[in-house]
């Protein structure tokens, strides 16, 4: 457990000395405001560009709270994950490309210790980021454009989260696989985009999938309810998370490391 | 966008955009004079991190800088 | 007592056998050089025994632990291209490295310490990593290696990087550290073998070639020799006395010949008489041994 610690300390130390805990965290909360505020611009904008002739008007309704609150969870679902899971998916690959895996490895350390520790870290960096985005992303919509209640937004931050901390831990798995953080990052995201695309158009038979976590994150905020597959999609997700886990130890420990 | 006024609240409501842009930058900057190797020439990341608001800084952090 | 006993190791990337066959063992408290030219197999063997790579076949067996166990606590490790945290200090890093060796947080602050004055980088503890030099950073990898009081120090290719003044100093700190621990490193240069380590092992094209104590192989190998220099046209003349009965072999090279002989006296005598014989003009005449570096040559090319 000590040895854990030292792991986990190391990684926080990291973050902090790269500025991720600072640029991630600001990055995000830009993300969370752009969608309130450019909702709330549009109409003048569009008066300002012009190009209408003159005398046209045009009805633009004033979209409703939970609208403009769908669009920021729609930005950081898409942005946020991209940009999280760049800022992540060199978190093994990397340290295997110089070596120091290896330097640090032939120490008697269990690989799921390594493996862990990471895991949390880049997790936790992910779930706060989210966080101050999306609260940002709350804020600025109540205040623009009408309340959505505090623990509706708790709730589905819940499990938004848990849906970041999925797309995260595949990070982690693709990260121990390959040596190249890019390879690692592209097929983290080819995958995850897949998933949404897939549960999106076939609903049905995707009953199952984490994806489904961001489908429960819009009904609550739409219609205050978990979307129906909601308990499935979590036991799913958390098994896939401890899977990939599993797996991403199993690989290092049959990875010859140079 | 000289259409829009520039209104107390406008200026309340952005300014922390540019407040943060601006420390993303700064932020970028320290590290890149920091850091012993970047992908590619240390003078273009400069560039890329003064004149690409926001995402400059973004593509520095992710894919820039060379760190163990 | 025996600490290290490795048996039929062998290593195989895809068709191509790195390592073949390895057998050898060596005792605790002894420096080992593992000497062979690069390509060798040198730091497949290491790193086997560092469990970074997985043997093809063979067993590695460390006192008293199963066969292929994990060695991990007992082996101090030095790569040959050690990496860091560039953002860490060097103090940051002996202490993140002594506490996963469950150290505890003092003692690893002492040990810590202690070390970067071993290795003499007291003066840049608190300089970040990334503003090392090499030499610096190879220090730092030995002290890295040795935090844990590690039982079997592997060490690979030490000195190679390093220029002539730091390489004294480091073979002076492996002699320091061979009073503590067993010590195993490998190189290319036969000096550094001879210098510090009571064993060799030679290796060439992944198989172990020789595996004896340094002042054994003196023994059996050094043979008696003659060293004639010469011009160019005489050395037809030192040819024929291969055909001799107390010449066992002649190495020539430009305008020299290292005659082997079985017979000191005899082959003296005989040669000397020739000489003045048939009037050989001749520029040096000298009775010797020869060295290990003739053995090492041997090996090597052979």
């Amino acid at each position: 457990m000590k040895q854990w610690i030292t792991l986990f300390k190391k990684e926080q130390l990291e973050m902090l000395r790269n500025f991720k805990w600072v640029w991630l965290p600001l990055v995000f909360i830009i993300l969370g405001m752009t969608d309130p505020l450019s909702s709330y611009y549009m109409p003048r904008i569009i008066d300002a560009v012009g190009g209408m002739p003159e005398g046209t008007v045009i009805e633009m309704p004033t979209p409703q709270a939970a609208e403009v609150l769908l669009a920021t969870v729609s930005q950081l679902n898409l942005l946020g994950v991209l940009i999280i899971v760049l800022a992540s998916m060199g978190v093994i690959a990397a340290e295997r490309k110089s070596g120091l895996a290896a330097m640090v490895l032939v120490k008697p350390i269990p690989i799921i210790n390594y493996v862990t520790a990471k895991w949390l870290n880049v997790s936790l960096i992910g779930c706060v980021s989210l966080f101050v985005g999306y609260i940002t992303g709350w804020y600025y919509t109540s205040v623009l454009f009408g309340t959505v209640s505090f623990e509706l937004f708790l709730q589905s931050y819940v499990i938004f989260a848990i849906w970041y901390t999925f797309v995260l831990t595949l990070t982690i798995f693709f990260s121990a696989i390959f040596k190249v953080a890019g390879v690692a990052g592209f097929i983290t995201l080819t995958i995850v985009i897949s998933l949404s695309i897939l549960t999106n158009i076939m609903g049905d038979y995707m009953i199952w999938s984490p994806a489904q976590l961001g489908d429960s994150v819009a009904s609550l905020i739409m219609v205050g309810q978990l979307g129906d597959g909601f308990w499935l999609s979590l036991s799913v997700t958390v098994l896939l998370v401890v899977a990939m886990l599993f797996g991403a130890t199993k690989i290092l420990e049959n990875k010859e490391l140079e | 966008m000289n259409g829009i006024a520039l209104d107390s609240t406008t200026v309340m409501l952005l300014m922390p955009i540019a407040i943060i842009q601006i420390i993303l930058a700064i932020v970028a900057l320290i590290d890149l004079v920091r850091t012993e190797e970047t992908y590619g020439p240390k003078w273009m990341w400069l560039l890329i991190i003064l004149f690409i608001s926001l995402f400059g800084p973004i593509l520095y952090f992710t894919i820039g800088r060379r760190s163990y | 007592m025996t600490i290290l006993a490795v048996e039929q190791l062998s290593k195989s990337y895809n068709e191509n056998l790195a390592v073949k066959d390895a057998t050898f063992q060596f005792e605790q408290g002894r420096c080992v050089a593992l000497l062979g030219p690069n390509g060798a197999g040198k730091t497949t063997i290491l790193k086997m025994l560092a469990g970074l790579l997985k043997p093809t076949t063979g067993k590695i067996k460390f006192q008293h632990e199963k066969e292929n166990a994990d060695l991990r606590k007992y082996i101090g490790y030095l790569p040959q291209y050690p990496v860091f945290h560039d953002w860490m200090t060097g103090a940051e890093f002996l202490q993140y490295i002594g506490k996963l060796t469950h150290l505890s947080d003092s003692k690893a602050k002492q040990r810590t310490i202690e070390l970067l004055d071993l290795v003499g980088i007291s003066d840049a503890k608190n300089r970040r990593i990334g503003k090392y030099s090499g030499g610096m950073k190879q220090r730092l990898g030995i002290a890295q290696a040795i935090i844990h009081h590690p039982k079997l120090l592997l060490l690979d290719e030490p000195v190679s990087a390093l220029d002539p003044f730091g390489r004294r100093e480091v073979l002076e700190m492996i002699k320091k550290l061979k009073e503590d621990t067993t010590i195993l490193f490998s190189t290319h240069v036969l000096n550094d073998a001879e210098e510090v380590s009571e064993d060799v092992i030679i290796i060439n094209h992944g198989e172990i070639k020789v595996s004896n104590s340094i002042e054994q192989l003196r023994k059996q190998h050094q043979q008696a020799m003659i060293y004639v220099e010469t011009n160019v046209q005489e050395k037809k003349q030192l040819q024929e006395w291969v055909n001799w009965d107390v010449v066992t072999d002649i190495v020539f090279e430009n305008h020299s010949a290292q005659i082997i002989v079985s017979d000191i006296e005899l082959a003296k005598q005989k040669i000397l008489r020739e000489i003045v014989e048939k009037n050989i003009s001749i520029q040096k005449f000298e009775v010797g041994r020869t060295t290990l570096e003739d053995l090492f040559v041997k090996v090597v090319r052979g």
